[in-house]
């Protein structure tokens, strides 16, 4: 396909090239299960899962808060909470040497999973 | 050996017209093209060793070239690359089977093209101009016992608050420049599909399937969007083959 199919752009198209690119690279969120790496390619799509999870309670809590309908000990509560999930979660990340971006699964044509 | 399909397309008025078109094309290994029909609709397809199916960019990106040139001149539905049927006879056997579901998509997308919209900015300056407070204040049922709180954790809770107020600000102004692009595009009949946040750079990433004929208004529109929000990036490419408005399930 030779044709230019980019019928208009105002950006820096090196710069968009760029973004669309890393967009398209699913190479590091790909999950790569071999017989000598099982326990840390089912640890990655184990925390991947755990840290979704985490990421929704925790815009969930934050609804609730913005919404003003808590108390004060329970925000308290929320945030002991929410705190010691994610630095258990970073715990865990570091046990098996996984980065955030690790963390976040290519979908495809659906986008990043987070 | 297996027969790799690249697209389904409508029976030309002119019967002559696709194998014209056809000859001066050749397919993935080099081989050449031919016709499987059944009814008013025809597979174009060529043989493949399955076992030598290279699925690189070189190979997907020549595959897609094939199916760009056919779309100039028919109305067509794209196959996904590496649609391998065994024989003339199974693909036969499939349009019959599916032909009401073609028949329909392609009546769908008959003289229409499909656009891609990128929209980017700098999402950073975006969240920089939103009006948030940098701590979140946190509103609660009982305020005057502020004083008992464990300050780390309300900290905590305040840091989370501040993020996700921001998250929520620049994902309403991504709503309103969809609501806007979805208004500006009335007059185009476009039939839209929106993905927001697709990466902290590509706020909106469109697709729109429109009339042929209103191209020309279609560069219109988006260079008027890209006056209207100068500080945003828009993107238009195509035109496209439907790739992403075709549904067929193929039984």
């Amino acid at each position: 396909m030779s044709e230019n199919k980019i019928l208009f752009s105002t950006g820096n198209l090196e710069g968009l090239a760029e973004d669309i690119g890393k967009m398209s690279d699913t190479e590091g969120s790909k999950l790569k299960l071999h017989p000598d790496n099982a326990d840390s390619g089912l640890a990655k799509l184990v925390l991947t899962l755990v840290e979704l999870i985490r990421k929704l309670v925790e815009k969930q809590a934050m609804r609730r808060v913005d919404g003003g309908s808590l108390t004060d000990e329970e925000i308290e509560r929320l945030g002991e909470t929410l705190m010691k999930l994610e630095m258990k979660m970073e715990e865990l990340k570091k046990h098996f040497n996984l980065s955030d971006r690790d963390l976040n699964i290519n979908l495809g044509p659906l986008g990043d999973l987070m | 050996m297996g027969k790799m399909i690249y697209s389904i397309l409508k029976a030309a008025e002119d019967p002559g017209q696709l194998p014209a078109v056809l000859s001066g094309m050749r397919g993935i290994s080099d081989a050449d093209f031919h016709e499987v029909s059944y009814d008013d609709i025809t597979a174009v397809v060529c043989d493949v060793q399955r076992a030598g199916l290279v699925t690189d960019r070189s190979a997907t990106m020549d595959y897609a070239g094939v199916i760009d040139s056919l779309f100039k001149d028919f109305t067509l539905l794209p196959v996904r690359f590496g649609s391998v049927m065994e024989s003339e006879g199974e693909i036969r056997n499939m349009l019959e089977r599916n032909h009401i579901e073609i028949q329909k998509n392609l009546l769908k997308v008959e003289g229409k093209v499909e656009f891609g919209l990128k929209v980017f900015c700098d999402t950073e300056k975006l969240k920089a101009d939103r009006s948030i407070e940098p701590e979140g204040t946190i509103k609660s049922v009982n305020d005057a016992e502020a004083g008992q709180k464990n300050q780390v954790y309300m900290d905590y809770v305040k840091k989370k608050l501040a993020e996700y107020r921001l998250e929520e600000s620049v994902l309403s102004y991504v709503n309103s420049v969809i609501k806007e692009i979805t208004e500006c595009l009335t007059g185009v009949e476009a039939t839209g599909k929106f993905k927001k946040m697709a990466s902290p750079a590509n706020i909106i990433d469109a697709l729109f399937l429109i009339k042929k004929e209103m191209t020309a208004e279609l560069i219109r529109v988006v260079k008027d969007l890209q006056t209207r929000y100068p500080d945003l990036n828009f993107m238009l490419t195509g035109p496209w083959p439907p790739y992403n408005f075709v549904d067929v399930t193929i039984s």
